[in-house]
């Protein structure tokens, strides 16, 4: 089985601010919290191998997600696994990339939602195939 | 949802002759035997694919008369597609979330990033 979501976005910040404040547990807590609520609580290890976990508080409680780095090549890449209640505490991967984009960075999330990363590869295609053309569908029936 | 009715859907989807079942039924309902004469396998393989379907909820059969005619059933995958769309939004909100901070971040210390713009650090 496989799933695997890719978010991007711009942002008129350069890459090292950007993967600094992806990286470092003071501005996590500031920024990794659902809107409106308070600071997430975040401690973070950062170096290969080392542990991040971050306590997002949101109407329903709090919920800790967690991972290991896997990949820290600042600015351009990191790359950790990540569990929460919402991946049934098994590992799934995020990776993230800073592409400077003139006096911009294009920040992207790719969140691949697998224990097996053998399947995600052999089927990120298929999926987003599917995904394009029902929406695509859902947009032709005035559902989306 | 249910979780393991996610990845029944998941693994059904997973595989490129069951994908392009599913867009044979997007086109119209089809009998099993038409299925197998139009995708180059044999009957007893398109049944086993067309189970997984119907396990997944995906696909569901009517029996008429001595024909097993199937139909898509879009919903099933409508929900997974959701599942998938929490994940999308969460994220889209935390980028914009760090969009503001470093850019709030940015009037408050932009000296010292023009300082050390030259990136003699670290």
């Amino acid at each position: 089985m496989t799933a695997v979501v890719t978010v991007s976005r711009r942002i008129a910040a350069s890459a090292e601010r950007l993967f600094d404040a992806w990286l470092d547990p003071k501005s996590l807590a500031v920024w990794m919290r659902r809107d409106g609520s308070a600071p997430s609580g975040a401690v973070a290890d950062r170096r290969v191998g080392g542990a991040f976990a971050i306590t997002m508080h949101d109407p329903n409680g709090s919920f800790v997600h967690a991972g290991n780095y896997t990949v820290i090549d600042r600015p351009h890449t990191l790359e950790f696994t990540w569990r929460s209640a919402a991946t049934h505490q098994t590992d799934s991967v995020v990776r993230v990339t800073f592409t400077p984009d003139g006096d911009a960075t294009v920040v992207e999330v790719r969140h691949e939602l697998l224990p097996d990363a053998e399947a995600v590869q052999r089927h990120t295609e298929g999926w987003t195939e599917i995904i394009d053309r029902f929406a695509a569908t859902f947009a032709e029936n005035g559902e989306a | 949802m249910g979780e393991y009715q996610l990845d029944t859907v998941l693994s059904a989807v997973a595989d490129p002759t069951r994908r392009a079942i599913l867009d044979r039924l997007r086109v119209s309902d089809a009998r099993v035997t038409e299925l197998a004469r139009e995708f180059p396998i044999s009957l007893n393989s398109t049944s086993k694919h067309i189970k997984v379907l119907e396990r997944a909820r995906l696909v569901e059969r009517h029996v008429r008369g001595r024909d097993h005619v199937l139909s898509l059933r879009a919903e099933a995958l409508g929900e997974a597609v959701a599942w998938m769309t929490q994940y999308r939004e969460f994220w889209e909100q935390r980028l914009a979330a760090l969009e503001a901070f470093v850019l709030a971040d940015a009037d408050a210390d932009g000296d010292v990033d023009t300082d050390t713009a030259s990136g003699a650090e670290r």
